[in-house]
């Protein structure tokens, strides 16, 4: 699985590769922020995003949207601070495939993963 | 008190339970210890607690600012719990893992108070001893001190609404 993750914290991406690692997922593209994460995906190629909403130049969402109107079916994971029900309401209207609040599990995000994973085999051709 | 500044008293005041919980789930969550609250008080200044500090801006219904602060010793804790980094530096990586810890904390407050829409800025650090930090004029900022496994700090805060 090739994952590019997106977030402004270097902290919250070494948390994340770490949770990733032990998950046996080795092959993750980092980005800072979302101009650097769109920059990156059109270059490459990816089973997943996972991607912060705050961050400077351009946010998560945004990010959310630009990459929906290139790919509308690559899985994308928001995981954030950001709760409220407003916002998750946003976030699913804009196309994100899934929702994890910071602080998380290393558990939480294992099942994010295996659910999308899941549903993406359920779409392949036999 | 005018009506005014006592608006604005119980606008802060709002945040008190929520900053507490979020800071103890944070904490136990993220560094595996339970802070315990040790004060909560008023401040006559804004000069935070301690020399290091990620200061968060509010804005929504409430508009404030929320700080974590902090020494230089337990930033350095954090940032050994957060990833298992040894270091005796006040570096980017200190500041980074002291950002994220109170970006999480100042989310999840938020989040207990869905009815006043705030929005919260990307942590900006502060380092000195005896730096101030700007709240809204006329508030007051209160100061939640806690003790923990890691140190002592302070979650400080001040709101008044739009």
């Amino acid at each position: 699985m090739k994952v590019l993750l997106v977030d402004d914290s270097g902290t919250m991406r070494t948390i994340q590769k770490r949770c990733l690692s032990k998950l046996g997922i080795e092959d993750v593209t980092e980005a800072e922020d979302g101009v650097q994460a769109l920059e990156i995906y059109n270059s490459g190629t990816f089973d997943i995003v996972l991607s912060d909403w705050n961050m400077p130049n351009m946010d998560g969402l945004q990010l959310l949207k630009e990459i929906r109107l290139l790919n509308k079916e690559i899985p994308i994971i928001m995981i954030t601070t950001e709760a409220e029900r407003a916002r998750v309401v946003t976030a699913i209207q804009a196309g994100v495939s899934d929702y994890l609040v910071k602080p998380f599990t290393p558990d939480s995000l294992k099942s994010k993963l295996e659910r999308l994973t899941c549903i993406k085999k359920l779409y392949q051709p036999l | 008190m005018t009506s005014t500044i006592a608006g604005k008293s119980e606008l802060t005041a709002e945040f008190v339970n929520p900053i507490i919980s979020s800071t103890i789930s944070v904490f136990e969550m993220m560094l595996g210890c339970t802070p315990k609250r040790t004060g909560l008080s008023l401040k006559s200044d804004h000069i935070p607690e301690h020399e290091l500090s990620a200061v968060i801006g509010i804005s929504g219904k409430a508009a404030g600012t929320l700080v974590l602060s902090l020494s230089k010793s337990v930033g350095i804790g954090i940032l050994d719990r957060l990833l298992g980094i040894t270091t005796d530096e006040l570096n980017d990586e200190v500041c980074d893992a002291v950002c994220e810890l109170a970006n999480m904390i100042a989310g999840s407050a938020k989040a207990q108070l869905e009815h006043l829409e705030a929005s919260i800025s990307i942590p900006n650090i502060i380092t000195g001893a005896g730096h101030s930090v700007h709240y809204p004029s006329n508030v007051s900022p209160i100061c939640i001190a806690f003790d923990s496994e890691i140190g002592t700090f302070t979650i400080e805060a001040g709101f008044s609404d739009r």
